[in-house]
């Protein structure tokens, strides 16, 4: 933000009438401005005044409020359901942020280039991130049943895994053959080489296929796969349970819905690198990953603090996903801050509403703090 | 590395054809990839839209080729629609109609040669709303099954389902609804109108005490009197068993449901129509939410709030939005800066759950415990208030200048000059008002008490605790597809403003 404003008027030489037109500018502005104002102080400064005045209180929904202190942080510390909340949100917003930003940064520099069809392909992949959270929740709760169609891939995988095995054994040999032969040509081939890898899928596919005609190799027979996801299930660390899999489930779920988004982000601020940086890059000989790591990701700063900036808050704030799942997991695996905001305001009989503030107000100061962390450590995008 | 940068090295090299092709192979590589990528993204969505059509969603191995959207089938489904009720779109068995229905059985010579049974069965729907007990198809219908050809040891039988009128009377044939009866029966004409029912044969009036209320039914007007035709069927369901060592090899339609290894055949309903068939999950979303005394459909009353709320908050973001706006971007005033940084920046970054017991509480003592509370809620999106600021700062200053030199007021310069130049930047605060409007989730779930006020995202999370954990997918997955339509539509006619939003406000900040 810039504290000098260049649509300033000039000094008027009457000062009285630059004062009465100064103070009518303020009304308009003011009238302009009033809705917004009066709808933000009363659903949102006054609400929140309010949430602190009853984080204090022993309020549940229909006594009159007292004053009783901190007693309510207390008391929020020690539930152990808020804890594990913490814990929850937390790990959530961390693990789902990196994700969703490492996974779009990457898709961003793979996709840089302007082919043709591309506008297509960015419509269909911007599916997941219109469509609401509840529909693609209810979608994914179908998909990982225990005989859903996620168990099903994965069935399918370990059934053609001799298959899949062969295809890339031969695809590596056959890879590695090609571009030994090129070089001994003296043609500059990398081991990656797009046309040779090209060839060599072609030749890998046709082996396999032979290779299975002929029975050598084949689908192997497996068990259906029939993992349970949405159960009492963690990955734990050292005896301390860090991560449920109905949460995971939702990680993939969140990573999947944003990161189409997030990409178009990076896309817009890869197209914006200048292509000198690149070109001075490769006289001095850089390997495509120092240029990532060198140009790509530095030029990416101011982008990548909104992404993760709003990714933090965003996750932090995670609701939609638990409240949809509801009794189908087990409350312990899934519950966050949000959620235990809401269940504690809406307990039936006396509601402790008092600790949901307490909670609520927890995440407020969380989230300020993430994001001001991220301002001292990141460079703001106004800076640039 | 680039495309132009690879014709550079070509150039540089003088190995013109060796560059081409892996210039023409990466192209291809990344085809490849987006292909996949579409698949990841979109597969999903295509999933979900595929299952809701089938029968038994849930089917493992899961297939990708369904009878419901077979030409072949879907053709049989509309035929035997014609055939229960006139309409191959709707389908049903209205009283007088004769349905056919094919079974093949195979019988090796060491099994019993007998006829398979066939009976049809009661369809009464779980539902959200206490729906009557409906007439049931099989009080009413008449089935005959007879032997029609045999090749090798293969039988074909014929079923005749026969749905005979219950009056001996003729004349004009009118649609109607029950109502409550008193020493009567009572229907209540399509005009409103409503009228004793009069049972002239011994077997209507043997069902007169099985129909209940809300119950549809056709009647005869024969002078004066309403005679009692018989009940409205929507399903036909029918059972086919067979004996130990045969086997159904072929049936008109594929069964819904195998049991009994394979020797109890399901049929769903027998007169689907192709609405019944390949949408029946999408006319169950609407018809067994229906409330039978009003004729409301919850779902349909969910759509319309939906529709309602994402309306009346993009028409408050384009009026109130842009004037905030326009007086952050363009006017000059004390504590301007404090506004933007307290109620723009700053509400963005709090959690909706801290302003939630209070709002909740009062809304709640203002009786605004609906959709219009709702809306008040978040009338004015700190969001839109930004993306409009942006807006009007990056306009030309000489249009303000040259209305003010005429003499226009701040408000007629706003509303004739600025306002119609802003016309990309309210279709996208339009979109995203749409967007965030149809797909909130937390604010509804929240204020919206009543289930007949809900939007379609809390009805949708509604539907999932419907059945005890194990959802009904069917329904689920149909109303999910269905809710997600308007989005996407939205989304098709205007995605030039979607994805052109996204990216300029991430380069800038």
């Amino acid at each position: 933000m810039t504290t000098t404003d260049p649509t300033a008027k000039p000094p008027s030489i009457r000062p009285k009438a630059t004062r009465s037109k100064q103070s009518q500018t303020t009304t308009t502005a003011l009238l302009f401005l009033s809705p917004f104002l009066i709808t933000t102080l009363v659903f949102f400064f006054y609400a929140f005044a309010r949430a602190i005045y009853y984080s204090f209180t022993d309020f549940n929904l229909f006594n009159t409020p007292k004053l009783i202190g901190i007693k309510p942080y207390v008391d929020v510390l020690a539930d152990p359901s808020f804890r594990r909340a913490l814990a929850n949100s937390l790990i959530f917003a961390i693990v789902t942020t990196t994700l969703q930003t490492v996974f779009s940064l990457l898709m961003a520099v793979a996709l840089n280039n302007r082919i043709r069809g591309m506008a297509f392909f960015r419509s269909a992949w911007y599916m997941p991130s219109i469509t609401s959270s509840v529909v693609i929740t209810l979608i994914f709760l179908w998909l990982f049943q225990r005989r859903g169609i996620a168990n099903y891939l994965i069935t399918q995988w370990q059934a053609a895994q001799p298959l899949i095995l062969a295809f890339l054994g031969v695809l590596i040999v056959v890879q590695v053959a090609q571009v030994l032969w090129e070089r001994s040509r003296k043609l500059p081939a990398g081991w990656f080489d797009p046309a040779l890898a090209a060839v060599s899928a072609l030749i890998a596919l046709v082996v396999v296929f032979v290779l299975n005609s002929t029975g050598v190799i084949g689908l192997r027979e497996v068990a259906p796969y029939d993992y349970q996801y949405f159960a009492d299930k963690w990955i734990s660390i050292g005896g301390v349970r860090v991560l449920s899999i109905p949460l995971l489930v939702v990680i993939i779920q969140n990573t999947f819905t944003t990161v189409p988004t997030l990409m178009l982000f990076f896309l817009a601020g890869l197209q914006s690198i200048p292509g000198s940086l690149y070109e001075a890059a490769d006289i001095d000989g850089a390997t495509p990953y120092q240029k990532l790591m060198n140009v790509t990701v530095p030029m990416l700063r101011p982008v990548t603090f909104y992404v993760v900036t709003v990714g933090l808050i965003g996750t932090m704030q995670m609701f939609d996903q638990v409240a949809v799942i509801g009794s189908a997991a087990p409350q312990d695996t899934l519950i966050t801050l949000a959620y235990y905001v809401y269940t504690n305001t809406f307990k039936n009989g006396a509601a402790p509403v008092n600790m949901a503030s307490a909670a609520a107000i927890i995440l407020a100061l969380i989230i300020l703090s993430m994001v001001f962390i991220q301002r001292k450590f990141f460079v703001a995008p106004e800076a640039n | 590395m680039t495309v132009i940068q690879a014709q550079r090295r070509a150039a540089a090299s003088g190995n013109d054809a060796w560059l081409a092709r892996r210039r023409w192979a990466r192209a291809g590589w990344l085809y490849v990839f987006m292909l996949v990528m579409s698949f990841f993204f979109l597969g999903p969505f295509l999933m979900g839209l595929l299952s809701s059509m089938k029968d038994n969603p849930n089917e493992y191995p899961p297939k990708l080729v369904i009878p419901q959207l077979t030409a072949q089938y879907v053709s049989r489904a509309y035929n035997l629609g014609v055939q229960g009720g006139s309409n191959g779109w709707n389908g049903g068995l209205t009283p007088g109609r004769q349905v056919v229905f094919e079974v093949s059985v195979r019988s090796p010579a060491d099994a019993p040669q007998d006829a398979p049974t066939v009976s049809l069965f009661p369809y009464q729907p779980v539902s959200l709303v206490a729906i009557a007990r409906q007439a049931q198809a099989k009080d009413y219908a008449k089935l005959s099954t007879v032997q029609v050809s045999q090749s090798g040891d293969t039988k074909i039988y014929r079923t005749t389902v026969s749905y005979p009128v219950l009056t001996a009377q003729t004349g004009e044939v009118i649609r109607a609804k029950l109502t409550t009866p008193d020493s009567d029966v009572k229907a209540q004409l399509p005009g409103g109108e409503i009228v004793k029912v009069t049972l002239d044969t011994p077997a209507a009036q043997e069902k007169q005490y099985e129909l209940s209320e809300t119950q549809q039914v056709e009647l005869v007007k024969a002078g004066e009197n309403y005679y009692l035709r018989g009940p409205l069927f929507e399903r036909t369901p029918m059972q086919v068993d067979v004996q130990r060592g045969q086997t159904i090899v072929n049936s008109t339609l594929p069964p819904s449901d195998k049991q009994n290894f394979d020797r109890s055949f399901a049929f769903r309903n027998i007169t689907p129509g192709i609405l019944g068939y390949t949408f029946n999950n999408y006319r169950r979303a609407f018809n067994e939410t229906m409330d039978p005394t009003s004729g409301r459909s919850l779902f349909f009353s969910w759509v319309l709030n939906s529709f309602l709320y994402a309306f009346l908050r993009v028409a408050a973001a384009i009026v109130f939005c842009s004037l905030a706006g326009y007086a952050l971007a363009r006017m000059e005033f004390p504590g301007k800066n404090l506004i933007f940084l307290g109620a723009v920046l700053f509400v963005q970054m709090v959690p909706s759950q801290v302003n939630l017991v209070s709002n909740y509480v009062l809304l709640k003592d203002l009786g605004l415990l609906n959709i219009w509370g709702l809306w008040f809620n978040g009338l004015v999106a700190a969001g839109g208030v930004f993306l409009m600021k942006q807006f009007f700062e990056g306009m030309p200053k000489e249009l303000e200048e040259s209305a003010s030199i005429d003499g226009a007021g701040p408000f007629t310069t706003f509303w004739r000059v600025m306002l119609p130049q802003a016309g990309p930047a309210l279709i996208a605060l339009a979109i995203t008002q749409f967007q965030g409007a149809w797909n909130d989730f937390f604010w509804p779930l929240v204020l919206l008490r009543q289930n007949t006020d809900f939007t379609l995202t809390v009805g949708l999370s509604s539907f999932s605790q419907l059945y005890g954990g194990q959802g009904d997918y069917g329904l689920i997955l149909a109303g999910a597809i269905l809710s997600a339509i308007p989005v996407i539509i939205v989304f098709i006619i205007f995605q030039r403003y979607f994805v052109d939003t996204g990216s300029d406000s991430a380069v800038k900040g």
